[in-house]
């Protein structure tokens, strides 16, 4: 066994499952308490990327930061942050929030129109030619290692931030008011509402945070990848969202540990399945399917009974 | 919900003691007057055949007084597209299913033909067994696809055929060079260049050729599948299909078999949509990865929910807009007065009474003149651009300001346009018609300096995803169906 | 032996929810012909009973036998085929469809004839369309003046609540069970309603010829009705036997008083 490809394929596939697990949770976090697909999410992680862009490119670009390059990460880290956090707390008011009693597929087809509408906005606005981070200019090309196992510094960076945000959004859910307001809605929103919690305050806070953290998300692939477009939502959303259904869609450890685990099935894939560099991606979905079968509610999920 | 979050439904029940004022509304439905009120009396009460007619005749006039190029734009694309409909129609619109990867059996639908009748792949099968094979393949995919996703919840039906969308798209693109079992290279689909010359669709001696030959050829393919539909529409499957969408658990329960009749809506939309690949194919000689993305599923779903997901005359209004409108923009002087009109006829229909229309419309003039007039005194850059072509636009240079090296500006007069709309959503009575008026001016500016440019692209899908929002907001029910004005 | 066995019955039939015991070990039978109240404060139990016979939840334990033979595990697609037919306590109507047109839909599991058929509009798809809509018209027309042909046509939505009711009623008629289990058939009605629903319930194994199980809290309809009323508390079956037995049974009148104790506090 070759294991110097099988510690970079593990090492990439932490990597790109730590993005899809932030993803994950947003979704996760959305189908928890509104039981509705946000589809506009994976844009918002595209939002994200371009936002930390901008933020660096009015920080003086990657060749001539006007700031240490770890204060620009940080500075990029919470402008696309905030950005997506609003953007998703605006999509959540105008395009999902007239339409909650609605039939159930009211609102799945309003986040299409959302996603398309955000996707096409970006084409318009940005243009459809790749853009750079340049991360090379900016943090350096070192790695570190340990014997067999190399990490470079925005992998490194990617791993780490993903499992602080993680730790903080568990604190968050746990320990604080918000967080306990959260659980009281995706458990039971009617009944929430009566004991005097400000329910449309939950959701949005949801979407806010959710939406956070795929900003983060998209800053991150963007700093380990390089290059951002226009349409990089589709495929990524795609992911996170398989993540959270292979984890179990609106349970936040079942988002987490799905990400990690579509990360890793797909970098092993193209490291060891037959033209895996080409069909990485009908390797995830033949994942996706398998789980689905086996355990519908995901790995983490519960089987949920409705009530007649 | 650290652990999980158990899903509820959000109660959708009638409450106990409104009986009295219940039984006062009874009967109440969405009211019309005038005109429109007429035609759609007119129209709810016509017979199923007298409908049809109504979109038969104009139809069959259209290829006689047309040019060949309006009649593959506007004609022949639109049938297409209205063929597709009917099929997601049946997923989505009947059965409520949400379809995401309706699409790749459009797809599979002009592989299966093009592989089976091209010089690329050497096989030249007649029509009529062509396309069966055609629809038969998609149905096949489509219960392959669909069998492990029926007796999940629509959401994950939703997630499973996204994803097979994509994962079609991988595979075309790929399909020329896939080295392993069982496939070991054999030259499935052309690879990233797709499948060309595909032949032409040859019915008993007839070989359908031109425009005008496909033109008929697919509409009377549509008014088949239309009438097919209609009385599947009208049969126990069809009553089936609807009770399920309404409510799953109580169709259960009450003698429907609810999973295979998902399934099986699913397969009927397969099918039609492997009936339409197999057209689409011949129609353009061709069949590339490129062709069946997610441009076209949003199109295809704009369609359905425009016209009324459910209502098969609703398919066919809404391919005629969804095709049309976008078509009439690719030319830039056509697309000026599209844009103005719709503008005019949307503050003259929306804005009462006439104290506030007055005031928005005067506003919105004083403005732009008031602009253009302190602009050419002390600000010239702001008026250096070149105005678009045509008569319209050079009017409306008048009082637009256009700016030269306008990117930059008009990229945050777009992103202030959809802010201001946002706010406008919130806003009532006279700070709305007050607001109406910047908005609607930095909204032309963006159309002016940025949008126009962009009409074959970016704007015209935009406008698509935003008409699905608008849409779910102010009509989920869409142009054909009924608003229902609940009682409980 | 006909007249000995039971049309339904359940042998310890357990479920629970979590760690909610809603029914323990209940036996219960309903004879060919019988009308049976359920009876029970709220919460004890009575819709999950329903929803256990009518394979929309599987019991944990126990048999359910309709005509002897088992009809646990099926779907309740299959159960409605075997001949039970229920009403929702919710009400569950397709809005959207007319009210004929619901009636029509319930006659999926009587009826054949594929999508093909109907689309080349085959000689069994045509009978069968007929006898569907019939069929529908004669189970609406049971409710007289209540139900009549113009309504037929008009949304489900635009009902009334009372007429909703009637309409569930007509829905589970349409599939022409051996049984019919009534939720609550009176509730939310006023008192001139109530007094026809009574009415109606007798007309419906008069005339229909049904067997009832229905769970209503209005004690003058379980008076009117009952041949047999059953008492449920926490899921346990705590009297059974005639109206005046069961309603001056001290067990029923802890079980509802020791609720209304409960309420006013
Ligand atoms: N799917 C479910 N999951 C969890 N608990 C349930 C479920 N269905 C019912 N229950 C619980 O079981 C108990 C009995 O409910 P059920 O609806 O059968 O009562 P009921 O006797 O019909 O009451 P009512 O008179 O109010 O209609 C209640 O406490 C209810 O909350
Ligand atoms: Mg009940």
């Amino acid at each position: 066994m070759n294991w110097s490809l099988f510690w970079d394929l593990t090492v990439s596939g932490l990597t790109l499952g730590s993005v899809y697990a932030l993803i994950a949770l947003g979704y996760t976090m959305v189908y928890g308490i509104l039981k509705l697909l946000n589809f506009a999410h994976g844009d918002v992680y595209m939002i994200g990327a371009f936002m930390g862009w901008f933020a660096l490119h009015w920080l003086g670009g990657p060749v001539n930061p006007s700031a240490t390059a770890w204060l620009v990460v940080v500075l990029m880290f919470l402008f696309a942050m905030v950005a997506c956090g609003g953007l998703g707390v605006a999509i959540e008011r105008f395009a999902y929030r007239p339409l909650r009693n609605a039939p159930r597929i009211a609102p799945l087809i309003s986040a299409l129109g959302v996603s398309f509408f955000l996707q096409n906005s970006a084409l318009l606005l940005f243009g459809a030619s790749f853009r750079d981070y340049d991360t090379f200019h900016l943090i350096g090309a070192k790695t570190y290692n340990y014997k067999d196992i190399f990490l470079s510094v925005p992998q490194l960076l990617t791993i780490v931030s993903a499992i602080g945000l993680m730790i903080g959004l568990t604190l968050l859910v746990a320990r604080t008011k918000i967080g306990k307001a959260m659980r009281a809605t995706s458990f039971d929103r009617e009944a929430a509402s009566m004991m005097g919690i400000d329910v449309d305050r939950v959701i949005a806070s949801t979407f806010f945070i959710g939406s956070a953290l795929a900003g983060a998300a998209g800053v991150m692939f963007a700093l380990v990848f390089g290059q951002i477009y226009h349409f990089m939502g589709f495929l990524a959303g795609l992911k996170g969202f398989t993540a959270a259904v292979i984890g179990g869609i609106g349970s936040i450890p079942g988002a987490m540990l799905g990400g990690l685990l579509v990360g890793l099935a797909e970098s092993y894939a193209t490291g060891y399945l037959p033209q895996g560099s080409t069909f990485q991606n009908l390797y995830v979905f033949a994942l996706l399917i398998l789980i689905i079968l086996i355990r519908p509610s995901g790995l983490l999920g519960k089987a949920d009974v409705k009530k007649v | 919900m650290a652990d999980e979050l158990t899903p509820q439904v959000p109660p959708d029940q009638p409450r106990i003691g409104v009986d009295e004022w219940v039984a006062s509304v009874e009967g109440k439905r969405e009211r019309y007057r005038g005109p429109v009120g007429w035609l759609r009396r007119g129209w709810d009460t016509a017979p199923a055949g007298a409908r049809l007619l109504a979109f038969v005749i104009p139809a069959a006039i259209f290829p006689l007084v047309t040019t060949e190029g309006n009649l593959f734009r506007y004609g022949l694309i639109t049938l297409l597209y209205a063929l597709l409909g009917l099929g997601l129609n049946v997923t989505v619109g009947f059965a409520g299913l949400l379809d995401l990867g309706y699409i790749a059996f459009f797809g599979f639908g002009a592989y299966t033909y093009g592989y089976v009748a091209s010089v690329h792949t050497g096989h030249h099968w007649p029509a009529v067994p062509a396309i069966l094979l055609a629809i038969a393949v998609a149905a096949l995919i489509g219960f392959i696809v669909g069998f492990p996703s029926r007796r999940l919840v629509g959401d994950y039906l939703a997630i499973v055929t996204l994803f097979f969308g994509q994962a079609f798209v991988v595979f075309v693109n790929n399909g020329d060079r896939i080295n392993f079992w069982p496939f070991n290279r054999t030259d499935l689909t052309g690879g990233a260049n797709g499948l060309d010359n595909i032949d032409p669709l040859k019915l008993f001696g007839w070989t359908v050729n031109t425009t005008k030959e496909y033109y008929w050829f697919t509409l009377g393919a549509f008014l088949l599948v239309i009438i097919l539909l209609y009385l599947v529409s009208e049969s126990r499957t069809g009553r089936a299909w609807k009770a399920l969408r309404e409510d799953p658990l109580a169709a259960e329960v009450m003698s429907m078999p609810v999973n295979r009749l998902k399934l099986m809506a699913f397969v009927f939309g397969a099918a039609i949509a492997g009936f339409a690949g197999a057209i689409y194919g011949s129609v353009q000689t061709g069949a590339f990865p490129g062709d069946f993305d997610v441009g076209l599923l949003i199109t295809i779903y704009a369609i359905v929910i425009l016209g009324g997901a459910g209502s098969l005359a609703g398919v066919i209004v809404g391919a005629l807009v969804v095709n049309g409108v976008p078509e009439l923009l690719r030319d830039p002087n056509q697309a000026e007065w599209v844009f103005y009109t719709a503008l005019v006829l949307l503050v003259l229909t929306k804005v009462r009474p006439w104290q506030k229309l007055v005031t928005v419309v005067g506003g919105t003039l004083a403005l732009g003149f008031a602009l253009v007039a302190i602009a050419d005194a002390w600000f010239p850059r702001w008026t250096a651009g070149e105005p678009n072509t045509g008569k319209l636009a050079h009017w409306v240079s008048h009082w637009m300001l256009l700016p030269s090296h306008a990117t930059q500006i008009a990229n945050w007069a777009y992103a202030l346009t959809i802010a201001l709309i946002l706010v406008l959503t919130l806003l009532r009575g006279w700070w709305r018609t007050i607001v109406m008026i910047p908005t609607i001016y930095v909204g032309a500016f963006a159309w002016e300096n940025l949008l126009v440019e962009q009409t074959v692209g970016a704007t015209r899908f935009l406008l698509l995803g935003a008409l699905l929002v608008v849409l779910m907001n102010a009509r989920p029910q869409g142009l054909f169906g009924t608003a229902r004005v609940e009682i409980v | 032996m006909a007249a000995t066995q039971p049309l339904l019955a359940l042998r310890g039939v357990s479920k629970s929810f979590g760690g909610l015991t809603v029914i323990s070990d209940l036996d219960l039978h309903v004879d060919e012909g019988e009308i049976v109240s359920v009876i029970g404060p709220n919460g004890a139990g009575k819709t999950t009973l329903f929803n256990i016979i009518t394979g929309v939840y599987r019991p944990d334990e126990g048999e359910i036998l309709l005509e002897e033979q088992s009809i646990v595990g099926l779907d309740p697609h299959q159960v409605t085929n075997r001949g039970v037919a229920r009403t929702f306590q919710t009400l569950r109507l397709f809005l959207n469809m007319s009210v004929r047109e619901n009636v029509m839909a319930v006659q999926y599991g009587r009826t054949k004839s594929s999508p093909f058929e109907a689309m080349l509009r085959l000689p069994r798809a045509r009978r069968e369309e007929r006898e569907i809509r019939q069929r529908a018209e004669e189970k609406l027309s049971f409710f007289g003046q209540r139900l009549v042909g113009y309504r037929w046509d008009q949304p489900a939505y635009s009902l009334s609540y009372a007429n909703r009711r009637r309409l569930e009623i007509a829905r589970a008629m349409a599939t022409e069970p051996r049984i019919l289990l009534l939720d609550e058939p009176a509730a939310g009605m006023n008192p001139a309603e109530t007094q026809e629903i009574t009415e109606l319930i007798g007309k419906l194994r008069e005339e229909g010829r049904y067997t009832i199980l229905v769970i209503e809290h209005d004690m003058h309809v379980v008076e009117g009705i009952s041949d047999r009323v059953v008492a449920l508390d926490h899921g346990v079956k705590i009297a059974e036997g005639s109206f005046d037995a069961v309603a001056t049974d001290p067990r029923v009148i802890e079980a509802y008083l020791g609720l209304r104790k409960a309420e006013t506090k």
